[in-house]
């Protein structure tokens, strides 16, 4: 028993070291690196400060307008993601020709990087050369260009239609495997009783794809959160930083400040705020549903 | 059955985690096969066609010596100064690397790179390299990187636009800003200045500052004047940027608190802005995209007391402190460098050549390169100054520039508070090298 006990031990090695080399080290390193001073330009006086990164976030007008920042990115984003992926997956439902086609437009926006994406929507915008405001223009619905990048009344609101757009076909396709897989049994119940469709939707479907809504709204909120490479191909967190967020900034301490220190501390806020956020989401939608997906 | 299972398995654990630590420890030479060197070279500047055109003469140079082989390294742009850095730190072999006047000081300070001066002593086409190209890759009294080329600001002007409007090239500040509002015409959807608010936005205000500031300012320590303030301390720091913000709002496109380099050539090339200050390396784009006739280049803008100063840019090869094949790497240094590969290098990419007999070139001393021997035939107009690349912070400066410039632009801030923000910047700086 002892010998098996060992040789199970034994074979358990190589994998849990690749779990500690490429996980806990770069975990456990981003800890200690937050109450250092870690600046790539001077590696030579790498020392604990103790919170001092922490404190000087906190004191940072940009932090906080990040942190701002992500509350909207987050909620206002998911909502729309949410809604208008539940109605597409809730159409291409249905059969009708030309189904497969229209489904793959659908999902394309999915299979391109946040980058990209970024970048694309960048010229769009544009209030130059870029197609929205020429299009509004010729609409008649503005009378002058609208700076969307440049205007920081807009471009967070700019930013966050781009993140719309991208996510959409995360819930489309994801609801609608859900959506397949509500029986048809249940729904000829249903009609037998009389229940019409609005009430087919709320009594029927919606409670049986819920454990999928509960793992998919969870999931997509932390990609949302974390994700900047959108916001990066954009605007850059500007103008100004008014289209920061927390990972986007995180990012802008590496790339232009070396500060690998202050950098490591906004990713323990991070973390922190996302572990608050789940512990509240699985308690309030009752965790057990979600565990069926 | 199940024992020859068992053996099995372990072997198959152990075959698995001795690999996972050779993994860990990649610290690989040469392979240790025979003679044959292996260099490892990084560059900085990256963009698709100049690794093309390094590489081509990295082929070249692999070639005419069998023994040494070269593996090319080239990160994104964005990343590759901080992969560098990374690299150095970690002691990772590295042989040559691209050192450019922004990262020099840092490396020189952290001890990461190697002086060249015993290496151009012996190197026969050293007499022949410019006065200016030697000073970028200097560092007190030693010389630590060989340009690859430099990179010097000029103005690029719709010549047609000019021409309609019956106006001729601007040759101060202020009438860069007369001619600029007069070519703006927001419902034709035109602007007379290509603004650059986004990354390197300190290149106009920088420009703008020093040039306003004339004869005040210490050419050896550009960001302070002969008196020893910053230059943002004085009262023609403060009336530049006074125009910088007319020029922004009435001459530029709103778009442009955000633009980077790239944008701001686009604004030029698709003609939506009309006057462009920009290093010779956009001239391949202009000609590729613009109509010939369409455009011309002109000297740049003075300040008020009459100079402009300027500084020649670049980036160049150097060899790390740390490598164990320094005369094979500076064989490669000395190669890319020569004049032949290096003129070549400057007319396919669009930089000044280093070597002072390569200006002779009829190629450069026609067409938009011209302005730039212009430049360099007026000193006492165009004042070479040399950027203050020994601070530490001077990498940094950009992006503070460019975050505060934007919430000054957006009437967040006011001006007098920037200004100061800046002053203290380099107040700061100044310090903290002294310690």
């Amino acid at each position: 028993m002892k010998k098996q006990r060992a040789f199970i031990l034994s074979g358990l090695i190589p994998a849990l070291l690749l779990v500690l080399a490429f996980t806990y080290y770069p975990f456990l390193k981003g800890i200690v690196m937050a109450f250092q001073e870690y600046k790539l330009f001077d590696l030579r006086s790498v020392h604990f400060v103790g919170i001092d990164n922490f404190k000087a976030a906190f004191k940072d007008p940009k932090f906080i307008m990040a942190l701002q920042n992500s509350g909207y990115w987050v909620v206002i984003s998911l909502f729309f993601q949410f809604f208008l992926g539940l109605t597409l997956a809730l159409l291409m439902k249905k059969q009708f020709r030309g189904r497969g086609i229209y489904q793959g437009f659908v999902f394309y926006s999915w299979a391109l990087s946040g980058f990209l994406i970024g970048m694309i929507w960048k010229w769009m915008f544009n209030s130059q050369i870029g197609v929205i405001n020429d299009l509004l223009l010729k609409l008649g619905i503005i009378e002058e260009r609208i700076g969307f990048l440049s205007n920081p009344h807009w471009a967070m609101f700019s930013v966050i239609i781009a993140n719309v757009w991208y996510g959409v076909a995360f819930f489309a396709i994801m609801l609608l495997a859900a959506l397949q897989s509500v029986p048809s049994e249940l729904y000829e119940a249903a009609v037998m009783d009389g229940a019409s469709g609005v009430r087919k939707l709320w009594n029927v479907t919606l409670p049986y794809i819920m454990p999928t809504i509960i793992a998919t709204t969870l999931l997509r909120a932390i990609w949302i959160f974390n994700d900047p490479t959108i916001i990066y191909g954009l605007t850059n967190g500007g103008p100004a930083g008014s289209t920061h967020i927390l990972s986007s900034l995180m990012l802008d301490k590496i790339i232009y400040g070396g500060d690998y220190g202050a950098a490591s501390a906004i990713g323990i806020i991070m973390i922190a705020i996302l572990l608050l956020y789940t512990i509240f989401f699985l308690s309030v939608t009752k965790a057990e549903k979600a565990g069926e997906f | 059955m199940i024992r020859r299972q068992k053996v099995i398995v372990s072997l198959l654990c152990a075959v698995l985690t001795v690999g996972l630590l050779a993994g860990c420890s990649g610290k690989n030479g040469n392979g240790g096969s025979g003679d044959k060197v292996t260099l490892r070279m990084i560059e900085s500047l990256t963009s698709p066609k100049r690794t093309e055109l390094i590489q081509a003469m990295i082929t070249k140079f692999e070639e005419a010596n069998p023994n040494i082989k070269v593996e090319f390294i080239s990160p994104p742009f964005d990343q590759a100064d901080n992969k560098i850095r990374t690299m150095l730190g970690s002691d990772e072999q590295l042989d040559v690397l691209e050192v450019r006047d922004l990262t020099v000081a840092e490396f020189v300070n952290n001890g990461y790179i190697e002086p060249l001066n015993s290496y151009t002593d012996k190197w026969k086409d050293f007499a022949t390299v410019s006065a200016v190209s030697k000073s970028v890759g200097t560092v007190g009294d030693k010389l630590y990187f060989v340009p690859n080329g430099l990179y010097q600001r000029q103005m690029f002007y719709r010549s047609d636009w000019l021409k309609e409007a019956g106006l001729n090239p601007p040759t101060t500040w202020e009438e860069l800003y007369d001619t600029a509002k007069k070519l703006t015409d927001p419902a034709k959807n035109r602007f007379g200045f290509s603004f650059r608010g986004g990354a390197g936005s300190n290149g106009t205000t920088d420009a703008m500052i020093l040039a306003f500031n004339g004869d005040k300012v210490n050419l050896d320590d550009s960001m302070f004047t002969k008196d020893g303030a910053t230059i943002y301390s004085t009262p023609e720091a403060k009336a530049a940027m006074e125009l910088y913000l007319k020029l922004y709002k009435d001459a530029s496109p709103p778009d442009s608190i955000n633009w980077g380099f790239q944008e701001q050539v686009q604004a030029f090339t698709s003609g939506v802005a009309g006057i462009l200050l920009q290093d010779p390396d956009v001239i391949q784009s202009l000609q590729e995209k613009m109509t010939e006739g369409t455009w011309a280049t002109a000297p740049l803008v003075t300040g008020p007391t009459g100079k402009a100063l300027f500084a020649a840019g670049g980036a160049g090869w150097g060899i790390t402190a740390k490598s164990k094949h320094k005369e094979e790497a500076w064989k490669l240094v000395e190669f890319l460098s020569s004049p032949a590969e290096n003129t070549k290098f400057s007319k396919d990419y669009g930089l000044i050549p280093i070597h002072s007999s390569a200006t002779e070139d009829e190629f450069f001393k026609t067409g938009p390169y011209k302005t730039l021997i212009d430049m360099s035939n007026k000193p006492d107009t165009f004042v070479n100054y040399k950027p203050a690349f020994q601070y530490p912070g001077t990498g940094q400066w950009g992006q503070v520039t460019m975050e505060t410039g934007q919430s000054l632009l957006l009437g967040k801030s006011n001006l007098e508070d920037t200004l100061k923000k800046w002053d203290e910047y380099w107040v700061d700086q100044k310090t903290t090298l002294k310690q």
